[in-house]
């Protein structure tokens, strides 16, 4: 489908033409940037149809997995966005400081400019639309170049984005490996990148040569599982394979590997395989809710390294290169030096990692990156507890897998190795903000204390600099003086007390000289 | 080369990424020099030396900065920097730092920038000790565990939002405000339960020798800490892997430090300089902008990155602002700037000569000041008017106590002025009309837009300091800058009876009916746009 590519020579025009329109500072009005809010979830309503049809032939995908991944999360993006962007937008006064108050300081958030943002196909309407959503609501000019792996997908956002949104604000880019060079040769005023690791690390030194400030979702990592004894194992099971399985396990917050007690293993396996056998009881195969792998490439990767496992695939390990089909795989008994231990799989293969206890499986996250997500199972919220405070990931997730990007509210991203910043929630619409602060000095400031500051110095100056001095807070050593926050208000109202005291005093004697030269 | 303090850290880094530095429109005298050096990769061995520091004795030997990073790295893995009443015992030790030691800190500072300690206590002291303030009563508030806003589908998970430390941050600091520019963002990180190693500028050595002699007396000695050198240390350090850099500097050696981070994937906060503009209406107070123009640009002999260093004046206007400033820097310099302890120096030769050369070409007029002396650092206050946009003054950030003045029509061509460059730190606005004012800053981008005074947002309690565009990105200061060294970690607890109840039709084999529960999760789209404000499709 690469006839559909951008043309190379068109794509600073593409820039010129976003900067452009976002100079004419047409996306500022809030009122405009939830008019066309909004038109991003009618893009999606008015098309569910056609987009469906497009992620069946792209992806492989049944309608639920669609609606679940990728009409869901936008909805909820749009309805957040719409309903929040007024508040968000709105200038802060900061908090109450008497030192300050004459000068009325405030913080306004002001789009940074033209967002670029690089999508992965996994999820391709949410990772595009979602990051869309946000910059419109900062303000910002956005151009969005989505995975050419996806290319149905790419056709229609490139017909329906000019159609529902202003055209010359909001920008898609089509096209592959070349394309995308010669969008980082650009400088943007944010890029915004969901890819793998070793694509995140040219991106974010392309970035680094403009100063261009990014987000990086990287997922990079195995997302790990703990699984505690105690826990209802049918629902473990259930939900696991459902995080695994779906969109043919290429999401980036999917549970990769499962930590389990030996006791426990047996019964979770065979937990695992009953799951399995309920969700495609003809066989994955020729179910219809299960999807394919995005290209044959990828295929053929995951071929490679099931063929290379030690572990003792125990469901599923057929793969049809051609038909861009690997079957749900459950892997068991694999080591931490196993093949499919070592990059991020994105397919629908899980792996059981039997482990002594809950303080090997922690030793094991903590030996490796850090990941997106960490899932813990268990009814127990100590364990959980115990599990997420020894770790770190973007997620931690109990009794759950995969879904965190459909809580509305909630900001999505990375920590370490799985990147840095965040799609979603007000945190995304910071991403692309900057904070400007602002605040008017009358002159009477100067009249009344600030006048110190200006040469020649005087020594009189500690008086005065000594009320600018925020109060310590106590000693944190015993038997030290100690220096609450009432200081300042203390020193401001003796200050202003004791000026008005020496002026209406020099008024009386000044008087009371005018009387006495008055009398005869 | 265009500004900066650290200039010759980029100077000496160069060679470090050559290839990199070549692209990056260094001038043409650098370029020579790097490509001299034949920039292979790595080139510690190579390394450009300038005349080395007096006080090189102090510096960081290069084989403990892995160590020093991995120490921190321990101690962080051992949550030790987590517990809030830990965060803020240290919090407010960094205020007794200062607190206990204000003389030799001013000493420091008279030393090595020939400061007043006026200007230690107003630059250096108040801004730290509101930082440790704000961020002692808040960091309670900031950490907390935060429920998202109630929501009806998704209640019975129980989401919420923490802020958990990113790991080890790397905090390189410049040699203009060196105490807040590297306390204010210790106090962020510890603030945000981080480790931290600090890279003051070598360009202050009493400075650094004091920030090493203290922090590890004050603070827990395992977790925070000091590296002290100049561009070997600095690049030795860029070559691990840390959580978080922030870095305050200039724009050469902030392309270097960002692209170093790119390789590690680290995140990266940049503060960089820029020209300030500053935009004035003629209906405004007269004396007191020009006393307030002034103090801004030659306090700490300009050496700030939110100065003053522009300013954009109607031509009818001109003359009387041109004797304004006059006055006031005749009120300022009573007996000659050369000879008043209310000025401070330029912190190095290498720098005064850089001011020299960039005096000497200008076209403009010099109308007060202009004497430099290279021996005793010292530039004098100085006035240039009738600038012109292409002058060699208008080149670079001068970073240096001279002040410009740019005739211009009107704020019209003011705005156009200021928009055809690169986005400053800080726009400054003199005017007593709200109109004028809102004029100026909404057409206009900058990190700080402040009405009617210049150079002190970093002093206001509660202020995100940060740039945009061309001077930098993230924030120092406030609640951003805790931030910046935090990650908000989601969580969720999913109890069994939600798939019971609805979200059972998620599970294969799929169902048509699940099209009915779908739409219970769905949240309702806000109201279709009229199609008066904008494009509509014509018909779906």
């Amino acid at each position: 489908m690469s006839e559909q590519y951008t043309p190379l020579d068109d794509i600073p025009r593409v820039l010129a033409s976003a900067r452009t329109a976002f100079l004419s500072d047409r996306a500022k009005p809030v009122a405009f940037r939830k008019q066309q809010i909004a038109q991003v979830g009618y893009l999606l309503k008015d098309n569910e149809e056609r987009f469906k049809e497009a992620l069946k032939l792209d992806l492989g995908r049944h309608a639920v997995e669609t609606e679940l991944f990728d009409f869901g999360p936008t909805y909820k993006d749009v309805r957040v966005a719409y309903d929040n962007v007024d508040k968000w937008t709105k200038v802060q006064p900061v908090d109450f400081n008497l030192n300050y108050i004459a000068m009325r300081p405030t913080i306004k958030a002001e789009p940074k400019g033209v967002i670029l943002i690089v999508s992965a196909f996994n999820v391709p309407l949410f990772l595009t639309l979602g990051p869309l959503v946000s910059a419109i609501a900062s303000g910002c000019a956005a151009v969005i170049k989505p995975s050419e792996a996806v290319p149905h997908v790419n056709l229609l956002l490139a017909e329906l984005i000019p159609k529902y949104l202003d055209p010359e604000l909001y920008h898609v880019i089509q096209g592959g490996v070349a394309e995308t060079s010669k969008i980082l040769e650009l400088r943007w005023d944010h890029s915004e990148f969901s890819r793998g690791e070793r694509v995140g690390r040219i991106i974010a030194q392309a970035a680094a040569k403009h100063l261009t400030p990014i987000t990086l979702e990287l997922g990079g990592c195995k997302n790990p599982v703990v699984v505690d004894p105690k826990v209802d194992i049918e629902m473990t099971a259930r939900r696991l394979l459902w995080g695994r399985f779906s969109n043919a396990g290429q999401v980036c917050t999917c549970p990769e590997y499962v930590l389990v007690p030996r006791t426990f293993q047996s019964t979770l396996l065979s937990a695992l395989k009953d799951a399995y056998g309920k969700f495609y009881p003809e066989g994955p195969e020729n179910s219809d809710s299960f999807s394919r792998i995005v290209t044959r490439e990828h295929a053929a990767r995951l071929q490679g390294l099931l063929k290379r496992t030690n572990g003792e695939i125990v469901c599923g390990g057929d793969v049809n290169v051609e038909k861009k089909y690997v079957a749900p795989t459950i892997v068991n008994n694999v080591t931490a030096e196993d093949a499919l231990m070592g990059e991020e799989m994105f397919g629908p293969v899980l792996l059981i990692v039997p482990v002594e206890d809950v303080d090997e499986a922690i030793a094991f996250i903590r030996a490796r990156e850090t990941p997106l997500a960490v899932y813990v199972f268990s009814q127990d919220k100590k364990f959980q507890e115990k599990v997420f405070s020894s770790t770190r990931s973007g997620a931690a997730l109990a009794n759950e897998t995969v879904l965190s990007p459909a809580v509305p509210g909630f900001p999505v991203g990375g920590v370490g190795a799985s990147g840095y910043g965040y799609y979603a929630g007000k945190q995304a619409f910071e991403q692309f903000t900057h904070y400007r602060v602002s605040l008017d000095n009358p002159s009477w400031v100067d009249t009344l204390v600030f006048g110190f500051r200006f040469p020649p110095y005087r020594d009189t100056y500690k008086r005065y600099v000594k009320m600018m001095h925020a109060p310590l807070p106590p000693r944190p050593t015993k038997g030290a003086k100690t220096t609450g926050p009432g200081v300042a208000w203390t020193w401001w109202i003796s200050f202003v007390v004791s000026r008005l005291v020496s002026a209406s005093s020099l008024m009386l004697v000044r008087s009371s000289d005018a009387l006495r030269r008055l009398k005869p | 080369m265009r500004c900066s303090q650290v200039q010759d850290l980029a100077f000496r880094l160069a060679p470090f990424l050559g290839a990199k530095c070549r692209e990056a429109n260094i001038n043409p005298r650098t370029q020579a020099l790097v490509s001299s050096i034949s920039p292979t990769f790595p080139l510690h061995s190579q390394l450009l030396r300038l005349p080395k520091s007096t006080m090189s004795s102090q510096y960081t030997v290069l084989e403990d900065i892995p160590k020093i990073h991995a120490t921190a790295l321990r101690a962080f893995n051992a949550d030790k920097a987590k517990s809030i009443s830990f965060r803020k015992n240290q919090i407010a030790q960094v205020g007794y730092i200062l607190k206990d030691n204000e003389d030799r800190w001013k000493e420091a500072l008279r030393l090595d920038l020939g400061r007043h300690p006026l200007e230690a206590e107003l630059y250096d002291f108040v801004t730290v000790l509101k930082d440790v303030r704000l961020a002692y009563d808040k960091v309670g508030k900031w950490a907390r565990v935060q429920r998202t806003e109630f929501n009806m589908k998704y209640f019975a998970m129980g989401p919420k939002t923490k802020a958990e430390p990113k790991g080890v941050a790397l905090i390189i600091s410049p040699f203009n405000v060196p105490i807040f520019l590297s306390l204010g963002p210790l106090v962020s990180a510890i603030a945000a339960g981080c480790a931290a190693v600090i890279k003051p500028s070598e360009a202050t050595p009493h400075v650094s020798k004091l920030l090493a002699e203290l922090i590890p007396k004050y603070l827990d000695s395992e977790l925070y800490h000091v590296i002290q050198g100049g561009a070997e240390q600095t690049s030795k350090a860029l070559e691990l892997r840390w959580d978080h850099i922030m870095y305050i500097g200039g724009t050469h050696v902030g392309r270097i430090v960002a692209q170093a981070a790119a390789k590690h994937l680290t995140p990266v906060t940049l503060e960089l300089g820029g020209k300030n503009p500053v935009v004035v209406d003629p209906n405004v107070d007269l004396p007191l902008t020009a006393r307030r123009l002034l103090w801004g640009r030659f306090g700490n002999a300009g050496q700030v990155c939110t100065c003053p260093e522009y300013v954009l004046v109607p031509r009818t206007f001109q003359d009387k602002f041109v004797d304004a400033l006059k006055d006031a820097y005749h009120e300022f310099y009573p007996d000659g700037p050369e000879h008043s302890d209310s000025f401070g120096r330029i912190v190095s030769k290498h720098h005064t000569k850089r001011i020299e050369g960039l005096l000497e070409h200008t076209r403009g007029e010099i109308i007060c000041g202009g004497e430099v002396d290279v021996d005793k650092k010292y530039v004098a206050p100085t006035i240039v008017n009738n600038v012109p946009a292409d002058d060699s003054l208008m080149s670079e950030e001068i970073f240096g106590p001279v002040l410009l003045v740019i005739p211009v029509e009107d704020v019209d061509e003011a705005i156009t002025f200021i928009r055809s460059r690169e986005n400053p730190l800080a726009v400054y606005v003199f005017s007593q009309d709200k109109k004028f004012q809102e004029k100026v800053f909404s057409k206009t981008k900058s990190g700080a837009a402040l009405a009617n005074d210049s150079v002190f947002s970093p002093a206001v309690p509660g202020f995100p300091i940060g740039g945009v565009g061309a001077s930098g990105y993230g924030y120092y200061a406030g609640k951003q800058a805790f931030e910046q060294f935090t990650y908000y970690r989601v969580m969720l607890d999913n109890p069994k009876w939600v798939d019971t109840f609805i979200f059972g039709f998620r599970f294969p084999p799929y169902k048509m009916t699940y099209k009915k529960y779908m739409n219970m999760m769905y949240p309702t789209l806000p109201p279709r746009p009229k199609s008066s404000i904008s494009n509509r499709p014509e018909k779906c």
